[in-house]
């Protein structure tokens, strides 16, 4: 799937809100983990500084011929998305309403981060083609 | 020497539609992006205007004069000036054979007319139509169709009373090639039944002429296409695509280290590994599967369709020819309209030559059959001239090469317009350029497909949608390391060489073997190359004149064609001017290029037209109809993974 903007920003918030907020319960709720609601407003955060992201990275894509992101993009913007989360967090320590920096788990938000995004990304190559035909050929959006 | 008046050629490839371009001209001459900003007169003299289409061409961008019997270029301040034989140049003197390029377009300058080129012909004339297994054999003044299909609308009653076969459905798709078989293979999937679609064409299996197009321009059923993974016209979801397929078949055979490299590549292509593409055969083996699955064999019909009229209870009737002297009319009320390219584009010159020679064997078309150069070359070496620079002429070389392992004493000559040495611009980005090739994956930048470009272009005009075309259009190849092997190799042995000049005539020698005369750019002169083989691998032709029954159509209904002389159709793919009441019809394929969506002729495109299409139809409460989304789609999609009907 080639992306464009609007594509990119209604995958996002799709996949966050479904695959992300499933894959995050378990977290949440203690299952794996320590527990606690921080999990659910670092995934809130993700998703909000990445709609911002995506202006970036449309931007970037211009500066390619075909203007395609390929799939091993995609990971090294997940990459770098947590790095900015780490940082945040962890590295500067700044507390936001819902995370206090001093109880950020860096650990747990690694496997967190690790196992919402490869379910992410696994959804977005199959499960987002198998329930919308126009998904892919109108760049990511599925409404 | 030329007088201050005498008219010019300008000779280019038009980097749209791949057409030859020759116009007589007399200076002054100006070219630029728009016609309106251009001047009218210049001393006293009336100008001829030339649009160049592409965002990289300034609005007024140059201008040719005679001046002392010399002509000058002048560039007009633009913004991404003019290369005069690849250096660039604001105010100069030209001769014969130099090459101008301005943005996307490469124009030689032919200013003695010693040219032949094949130029007074018609260039409708420059074209082979594609052979079909079943040729068309009584004229087609004949009785059929009826006198009453001259008018506008036809009645039912009247096809009745010719005692020809009728059939009545809803839906119809004339073609019967990929573009048909993609359309009702998403009709089945939405829930029509295959009592309810005919299909009608030349052959019983949907890429039996795409085959037979792949097997001449030399890719076999173990070589690759130039199609994504997830171009599958057996599937319409894209899922699985073509690679994660092959990664399993190659799993269940143990060969491990296939499968990893097979999914790195769709992991990382085309950056950090060469881009994935399917091997015919296996492509053609999951399109035989679907075909089987929803019932294609019974809804296709074996013929040649000679008319289609609008009927008088809006719907529409197609007369079509079985040979043998039967005919037979369907009646449907929502068309498909799918016929593929209808000619093969021959370069002027090689038109001619095999005209006046009558002799067929020596210069031919990379579509057309041509094994028996190979086999010939195989059997006693000799040279070969190539000409046009895409991904067919890779292919040839590629087999060329393959040929020179059996017999060393073959050499090729590679005749180009003039050099690349950078590719075309768009924006921030420039196309990559290796060895005079441009490269690109597919025949289109990727997000012609689903990306940005291909909402920009959908949103654009008319005139902006030839000039985004021109910018992202021209002849490319794929970047394959084998491809790049070979052309490095050959040059380094000698026995691959990429010769630069326009070709004025060609014409037997006393051995009966084609000799090229070429004007070399810039003031070399003219040059004589020797071949025993000339390939024309310039490419296909989508004109609707060229098809006869299009061209009947569109002179029927009076349809208005698209600036590049397609069938004009809406964003949704329909033929609005052929609206019959609830009767509608739509097209695929390169019929319809120069419209809303550039990558019209390939898989993914096809699919795109059906999707639209199908859609619209789904808008307007078209029969058994049910769009397919959410679960829907996803239960259609278990039925394929089980290969149950639909
Ligand atoms: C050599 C080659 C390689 C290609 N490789 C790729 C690739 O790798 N990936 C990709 O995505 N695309 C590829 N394409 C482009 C494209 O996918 C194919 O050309 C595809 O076959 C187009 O489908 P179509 O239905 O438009 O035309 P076709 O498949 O050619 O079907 C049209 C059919 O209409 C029939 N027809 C025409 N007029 C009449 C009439 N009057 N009555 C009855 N029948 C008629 C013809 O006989 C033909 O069977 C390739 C094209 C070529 C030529």
């Amino acid at each position: 799937m080639t992306p464009t903007l609007l594509g990119r920003w209604q995958t996002r918030i799709l996949l966050f809100l479904t695959v992300g907020l499933l894959l995050t319960l378990p977290f949440g709720l203690g299952w794996i983990g320590p527990g606690g609601t921080a999990f659910f407003a670092i995934l809130f955060y993700l998703l909000g500084l990445g709609l911002g992201w995506d202006v970036l990275y449309i931007y970037l894509q211009k500066f390619r011929w075909d203007q395609d992101w390929p799939a091993a993009y995609q990971w090294l913007a997940a990459l770098w998305e947590g790095l900015v989360i780490v940082l945040l967090f962890e590295a500067m320590a700044i507390s936001l309403p819902g995370v206090d920096a001093e109880a950020f788990q860096l650990g747990w938000f690694l496997l967190h981060y690790m196992v919402v995004w490869v379910g992410i990304f696994l959804a977005s190559q199959s499960l987002m083609r198998l329930l919308f035909l126009h998904w892919r050929f109108r760049g990511g959006q599925w409404l | 020497m030329a007088t201050s008046s005498a008219p010019i050629r300008l000779s280019w490839q038009d980097p749209s539609t791949g057409e030859q371009r020759l116009p007589h001209l007399s200076p002054p001459i100006a070219l630029g992006r728009e016609f309106t900003h251009m001047p009218v007169d210049w001393q006293g003299q009336r100008v001829s205007r030339i649009v160049l289409n592409s965002g990289q061409v300034s609005r007024f961008h140059a201008l040719l004069t005679w001046e002392n019997d010399q002509l000058r270029l002048q560039d007009q301040n633009s913004s991404n000036g003019t290369q005069v034989n690849g250096g660039r140049q604001t105010d100069c003197l030209l001769n014969h054979g130099d090459v101008l390029e301005i943005g996307p377009y490469r124009i030689t300058l032919l200013l003695r007319d010693d040219t032949d080129l094949g130029a007074n012909r018609v260039r409708g004339d420059s074209v082979i139509l594609i052979a079909d297994p079943i040729p068309e054999v009584a004229p087609v003044t004949s009785a059929f169709p009826p006198p009453f299909f001259q008018s506008r609308q036809v009645n039912i009653q009247a096809l009745y009373a010719t005692q020809y076969p009728v059939e009545e459905v809803d839906y119809g798709a004339l073609g019967a090639g990929l573009g048909s078989f993609v359309w009702v293979d998403l009709l089945r999937l939405c829930g029509v039944s295959p009592q309810q679609v005919r299909v009608i064409g030349l052959e019983a299996q949907p890429y039996a002429r795409y085959q037979r197009l792949c097997l001449n321009s030399q890719i076999p059923a173990h070589e690759r296409l130039r199609s994504n993974s997830d171009s599958c016209p057996d599937n319409i979801w894209g899922w699985p695509g073509y690679a994660l397929r092959e990664a399993w078949h190659d799993f269940t055979q143990g060969q491990l280290r296939s499968v990893g490299y097979r999914l790195w590549q769709v992991f990382a292509e085309p950056t950090f590994a060469e881009t994935y593409t399917p091997k015919s055969g296996r492509v053609f083996a999951s399109i035989d599967r679907e075909a089987t699955r929803i019932g294609w064999p019974q809804m296709y019909r074996f013929g040649r369709i000679r008319a289609i009229r609008q009927t008088d209870d809006g719907r529409y009737a197609i007369a079509y020819a079985l040979g043998r002297g039967q005919y037979a009319f369907l009646v449907a009320r929502y068309i498909h309209l799918a016929t593929g390219y209808p000619a093969i584009q021959f370069l002027p010159d090689l038109q001619d030559y095999r005209e006046r020679t009558q002799d067929f064997q020596v210069v031919v078309n990379a579509y057309e059959a041509h094994d028996h150069v190979y086999q010939a070359l195989e059997r006693q070496g000799g040279t070969v001239l190539i000409r046009g620079r895409g991904i067919v002429a890779s292919r040839i070389l590629q087999r060329l090469y393959e040929a020179r392992q059996r017999n060393p004493n073959i050499a090729v000559l590679h005749l180009m317009r003039s050099p690349k040495p950078k590719g075309n611009q768009f924006q921030y980005a420039r196309r990559a350029v290796s060895n005079h090739f441009e490269l690109q994956p597919f025949n289109w930048p990727k997000a012609c497909w689903g990306g940005t470009l291909r909402s920009q272009l959908e949103q654009a005009g008319p005139e902006e949608r030839m000039r985004l075309l021109a910018d992202w259009g021209g002849t490319t190849t794929a970047d394959r390391g084998d491809w790049q092997r070979i052309v490095q190799a050959g040059l380094d042995e000698g026995w691959y060489q990429v010769g630069f000049g326009t070709v004025t005539r060609v014409e037997p020698d006393a051995q009966g073997c084609p000799l090229t005369f070429i004007q070399e750019m810039g003031l070399k002169g003219e040059i004589k190359l020797e071949a025993n083989f000339i390939i024309d691998a310039t490419g296909l032709d989508g004109k609707v004149k060229t098809n006869p029954l299009l061209d009947e159509l569109v002179t029927h209904y009076n349809l208005p064609l698209n600036l590049a002389g397609r069938l004009a159709v809406t964003n949704d793919f329909e033929l609005v001017e052929m609206r019959n009441h609830k009767g509608r019809m739509y097209a695929a394929g390169a019929i319809t290029f120069g419209g809303p969506y550039a990558a019209v002729d390939s898989f993914l495109g096809l699919q795109y037209a059906a999707l639209c299409a199908v859609n619209s139809l789904a808008q307007g409460r078209a029969p058994q109809l049910r769009s397919l989304h959410g679960w829907h789609s996803l239960a259609q999609w278990c039925k394929w993974a089980r290969n149950q009907t639909p």
